[in-house]
């Protein structure tokens, strides 16, 4: 048994010995260097561009919009962004000018002599602004994208709720940080293919996105994805831009081109997690049973509308949390604004949402007297409920379970009840949280991506995995090898991978929205499910038995002949298997589990396969004078289906914790006329390790039937719950509830301020 | 950044001989804030010369009633050394409350008095400030949470070492070389106002190097303390630090030295503070009542006024800690 065993991680060595190699480590004799001049400027008209004397022009090699030979989009839902702006910016950092030369330092000399020229409109820079229209920058209303999702009757369920609880909560930008920045090589060859390579998440986004700027067919386009260091959905749609440049470069000067961008850069220039502000409007009944619920969700899209409206149609699914209220309207909107495009963000919109539904649940269960977990175990989904979009939930729900086993390790009824010392000026909290999150694609997505995934027999007799799913350092390799050496008796070393190169695996679908196991994981268990059956029908008509009776176990096929066992080696029968035709190759592709309905008109149905569940109680000290938070331990319970890998699997819920720790009480993005103040670690706070405590992880197993030995998507989930458990903390330590994180002291001191006032 | 020719460097003289009044060749110590200007393309020298290579600068020595701290010992050996830790506790607390242990076993002393702000205006390539010879300082409309809640008509950057508070409030003195000779500066004078001068932080000319710290031993009864409140817990600058050094007999307070950071663009001194000490028996209710003068004349900015509060708060506690000599207690707060 392979599966359910924490094996080494499959790249592990290679990364700590340093013989990993990431884009940077790629060497080409002949290979320049790319460099990007930006808008400097919110929003403007181009007036002119100055190439400045004082500089060699003939040693460096420039591309605007007018290089490219088919369309100036970044191909992705709306095509509104260009790869390159042409007369108008519609946000500082917008690319405007690639320079080529042989050296950085020579790219960035040419760089400080280009001189942009403005005429500057007026900026739209927040959400406020942009909803006011005063300014139109996108259509009439300078919105994106607007859903709205109705069940019941809202307006007679306020008529008869006894309480009626109202609070608006807001959250800011937040950025992905993944350790490698992002970087990509492209190189333009004779016959006309381009060829990218680099840091990316999805390989088959910059491969359309290719095709679609210079007009090629799939097979002009190759995309090989290098060792890349971390990806938190930053990786998803971004590296399309940078491919773009560095392929119209390398068209252009005639090397490959190396664009590797400087965190800096990189910060500045690659999305973030959408700013929102999310309100509340609930009716209860006096005892704390929800009967309707308003929720209004507006998300900061940014200057082009990259996957805004994905993003946000999974903040509204995912709106009111794991909880049941017959009448619920939720409405959302992704605005425009003169600010770098926002995008995926580990969590996709749910962090947004999670924050203010937990954090109104903590404003209820105050307002009403109720403690946290009565309110919550009296309004849990169980199977056999309705989610807010009417999806019937029929299996696998862990509900009722995370939140058990949260509160017995966290040992929360008797830390909650916790005398505070009388003569310290530190004050301690415990706060819960509770939610879930919907595993692969929103509605009908799978469907239409129909990802696919296959196996073959390598000729040194192991098998090989192809697949576009991407290693982004959440262990897909491990956990891959790990189903497909259980489905053939091997072991995880037995297995390898095909390099993830757009012309030679399969597409799988992008490697985002928690799909990798449940989804992409189940298609290659199907694969490897159908080479086991090829092999045995191959091996039973050498071996003159039936195939149904052959074994695969222990790195061996097995069979009983006359009483007697008879056993070959794996590596002998997967020769035998290809003695004739060479190889042996099956592929499997995605297919919706039975019954599951979506209306994309309506927003209504089965809106994803399963869910996710979590719980987490976070434990703080705060400074009654400074306002400081200490965080103390923090306990997270899990239901993941199945742990492939329960060390990897711990692994993704404790970092997944930590940036939502992160987002919760530190990570804040500061603005000055649209440009970014903090684009480096020594400002833009993340938690070190002296700021996280242990952390205890259960891990919860409640299979799903459909997925790899019914194991559910998690990777999204650990982000979505640890900021309002540490604010409800917050809450619980100083008495007063903050809105709006991260919970600076500021606003720590601000909320107790207005409890003052309001008492 | 730019290219630059590396040199190593044998001796306090050839090192000197080798800098330009124009600050074209920059001194390299731990490399830590050089680096950072360097990526943040705030400087383009043409040459960086590295004094790790000279011997003599790295030692922590004893002359009769003075500690002698080479510019090149690093702040781990500043944390770590018995005798600063024994005598200047302050000076140990904010060596070792500063960056990461990777930073503070290659950050030297020198390196972190001279390291320039912090100030995100300063540091972004975006914004020409009074700082790179730009006309405003950008923190006056701009976010200014970080910025001085004191002298901040011109400019609002705040001094971000940690490690100059302490040695403000020990009243150490700065040897400081050229190729002409040396001088002894005291670190009072060390540092300058940007009233006085905008592009620096302190009198420093580019032909010099500091080359010592020295720090007068304590008078029996003397005590100090440092305290740093900082937004994560590692690798970070101060939002506000206090250093306090005390002479005291029979509990009461004879003089004392009060020195605030991350609150000016120098560390500054409480002086009303220090004043209101003298001759007071000194408690926790007394800290707490004079730390209210640790204020005095602030002028905070839209984003900064928790400083005010903040910087109440660490002066109490600094001085408690001092007073009651009980500094295993720092911990309690």
């Amino acid at each position: 048994m392979t599966v359910g065993q924490s094996v080494n991680r499959k790249e592990g060595r290679d990364k700590v010995t340093g013989a990993a190699k990431y884009v940077d480590d790629y060497h080409f004799q002949d290979i320049w260097y790319g460099k990007t001049v930006r808008s400097t400027v919110a929003h403007a008209q181009i007036t002119g561009i100055e190439f400045l004397a004082g500089f060699d022009w003939s040693t460096v090699v420039l591309a605007d919009y007018r290089d490219i030979t088919s369309r100036n989009i970044v191909a992705l839902i709306y095509d509104d962004q260009p790869l390159l702006a042409e007369s108008l910016v519609r946000h500082v950092y917008e690319p405007i000018l690639l320079i080529a030369a042989p050296t950085k330092e020579l790219a960035e000399l040419a760089a400080k002599h280009v001189h942009i020229t403005y005429k500057k409109l007026p900026a739209v820079l927040t959400i406020e602004d942009s909803l006011s229209a005063e300014q139109k920058i996108f259509g009439d209303d300078n919105v994106f994208k607007s859903y709205t999702v109705t069940r019941g009757n809202v307006e007679d369920a306020f008529q008869s709720a006894e309480v009626v609880v109202e609070e608006t909560y807001h959250v800011g930008h937040q950025e992905q940080l993944y350790i490698e920045t992002n970087g990509i090589i492209a190189t333009a060859k004779s016959d006309g293919t381009i060829l990218i390579q680099g840091s990316m998440q999805c390989p088959y986004y910059v491969h359309r996105a290719i095709k679609e700027l210079f007009g090629l067919p799939d097979e002009k386009v190759v995309v090989v994805q290098n060792v890349t260091g971390g990806g938190f959905g930053g990786k998803e749609e971004f590296p399309s831009v940078v491919a773009g440049h560095a392929a119209l470069l390398a068209k252009k000067c005639g090397h490959p081109v190396k664009i590797v961008y400087e965190r800096g850069e990189d910060f500045v220039a690659s999305t973030k997690r959408h700013p929102a502000v999310i309100r509340h409007r609930t009716g209860l009944t006096r005892d704390g049973r929800l009967i309707a619920a308003e929720i209004d969700l507006t998300f900061d899209g940014g200057a082009y509308c990259t996957l805004s409206p994905v993003v946000l149609s999974r903040g509204v699914i995912h709106a009111l949390g794991p909880y049941k209220c017959p009448n619920i309207r939720v409405t959302g909107k992704v605005v425009a604004t003169n600010t770098p495009p926002n995008g995926a963000f580990r969590g996709f919109g749910v962090p947004q949402a999670c924050f203010a539904s937990e954090m109104h649940m903590e404003n209820i269960s105050r307002k009403l007297d109720i403690s946290p977990v009565e309110l919550r175990r009296k309004n849990m989904l169980h199977q056999g409920d309705y989610t807010l979009t009417g999806q019937q939930l029929t299996y696998s729900v862990g509900t009722q379970q995370v939140l058990d086993a949260v509160l017995e390790r966290s040992d929360y009824l008797a830390r909650r009840s916790h005398k505070q010392p009388e003569l310290s000026n530190k004050r301690y909290g415990i706060g819960l949280s509770f939610y879930y999150h919907g595993g692969g694609f929103t509605g009908s997505g799978e469907e239409k991506i129909k990802g696919q995934a296959a196996v073959e027999l390598t000729a040194e007799g192991t098998v090989r995995i192809l697949t576009a799913s991407t290693e982004i350092g959440q262990g897909t390799r491990t956990i891959f090898s790990q189903i497909v050496a259980q489905e053939l008796g091997l072991r995880p070393e037995d297995v390898e991978f095909e390099e993830n190169d757009t012309s030679k695996v399969p597409d799988s679908g992008p490697t985002v929205a928690s799909r990798t196991c449940m989804v992409v994981g189940r298609v290659v268990q199907m694969a490897a499910a159908s080479l086991k059956e090829e092999m045995a029908k191959r091996i039973a008509s050498l071996a003159q038995c039936q195939a149904s009776e052959i074994q695969f176990e222990g790195r061996h096929l097995l069979w009983q002949k006359d009483g007697e066992i008879i056993s070959v080696s794996f590596a002998e029968a997967a020769e035998r298997c290809m003695s004739r035709t060479g190889f042996l190759k099956t592929t499997a592709q995605y297919s919706s589990p039975p019954g599951i309905k979506w209306d994309d008109v309506t927003y209504s149905g089965d809106a994803y396969p399963v869910y996710a569940y979590a719980a987490d109680v976070v434990e703080v000290e705060v400074d009654m004078d400074t306002f400081e938070v200490k965080i103390l331990k923090v306990t997270t319970a899990t239901d993941v289906g199945k742990a492939i890998n329960p060390t990897l699997a711990e692994g993704q819920i404790e970092g997944g914790t930590v940036q939502a720790l992160g987002y919760g009480l530190f990570e804040e993005v500061a603005w000055k006329d649209g440009k970014i103040l903090n684009n480096r670690l020594t400002n833009y706070i993340i938690p070190t390790s002296l700021d996280i405590p242990d952390m205890e992880t259960v891990l919860i197993e409640n299979p799903y039937p459909y997925g790899p030995y019914g194991a559910k998507g998690i990777g999204e989930l650990p982000m979505d719950g640890g900021a309002p458990a540490l604010v409800a903390a917050i809450a619980d330590a100083v008495g007063a509830v903050v809105t709006e994180i991260p919970a600076t002291p500021e606003r720590i001191m601000e909320a107790m301020e207005k409890l003052a006032v309001e008492a | 950044m730019n290219k630059f020719e590396y040199v190593n460097a044998s001796s306090v003289k050839s090192a000197t001989e080798q800098l330009q009044s124009d600050g074209s060749v920059r001194i390299k110590a731990g490399g830590i804030d050089i680096l950072d200007e360097l990526k943040e393309r705030t400087i383009n020298p043409k040459r960086l010369v590295n004094i790790k290579t000279v011997g003599g600068l790295k030692e922590i020595k004893e002359v009769k009633d003075s500690l002698h701290i080479g510019t090149l010992v690093t702040l781990s050996e500043l944390a770590s050394n018995k005798q600063v830790k024994t005598l200047f506790p302050a000076l140990a607390e904010a060596a070792l409350g500063a960056a990461t242990p990777q930073i503070r076993n290659v950050a030297t002393i020198g390196g972190n008095i001279c390291q320039r702000p912090r100030c995100w205006y300063y540091r972004s390539e975006e914004f020409s400030c009074l700082k790179k010879g730009g006309n405003e300082c950008h923190a006056h409309l701009g976010d200014n949470r970080f910025h001085a809640i004191f002298g901040n008509d011109k400019c609002a950057m705040v001094h971000p070492s940690a490690t100059a508070v302490a040695l403000v409030a020990l009243q150490a003195k700065l040897k400081i070389e050229d190729t002409k000779g040396h001088r002894i500066v005291e670190i009072d004078n060390f540092f300058v106002k940007p009233e006085e001068n905008a592009k620096a932080e302190n009198i420093l000319k580019p032909t010099e190097i500091i080359t010592e710290v020295i720090l007068a031993k304590p008078a029996v009864g003397s005590r100090n303390f440092y305290i740093k409140l900082k937004e994560k817990q590692s690798f970070d600058w101060p939002m506000a630090d206090v250093a306090v050094a005390m002479e005291m007999a029979g509990g009461v307070c004879k003089a004392a030295r009060v020195v605030l950071g991350a609150a000016a663009p120098v560390p500054w001194r409480a002086v009303a503070v220090e004043k209101a000490l003298v001759g007071k028996k000194v408690d926790a209710s007394v800290a707490e009542e004079v730390s209210r003068l640790a204020i005095e004349g602030a002028k905070p900015m839209s984003h900064n006024g928790y400083k005010l509060k903040v910087f109440e708060t660490i002066v109490a506690r600094a001085l408690s800690v001092v007073a009651s000599g009980d500094f295993s207690s720092k911990e309690g707060f």
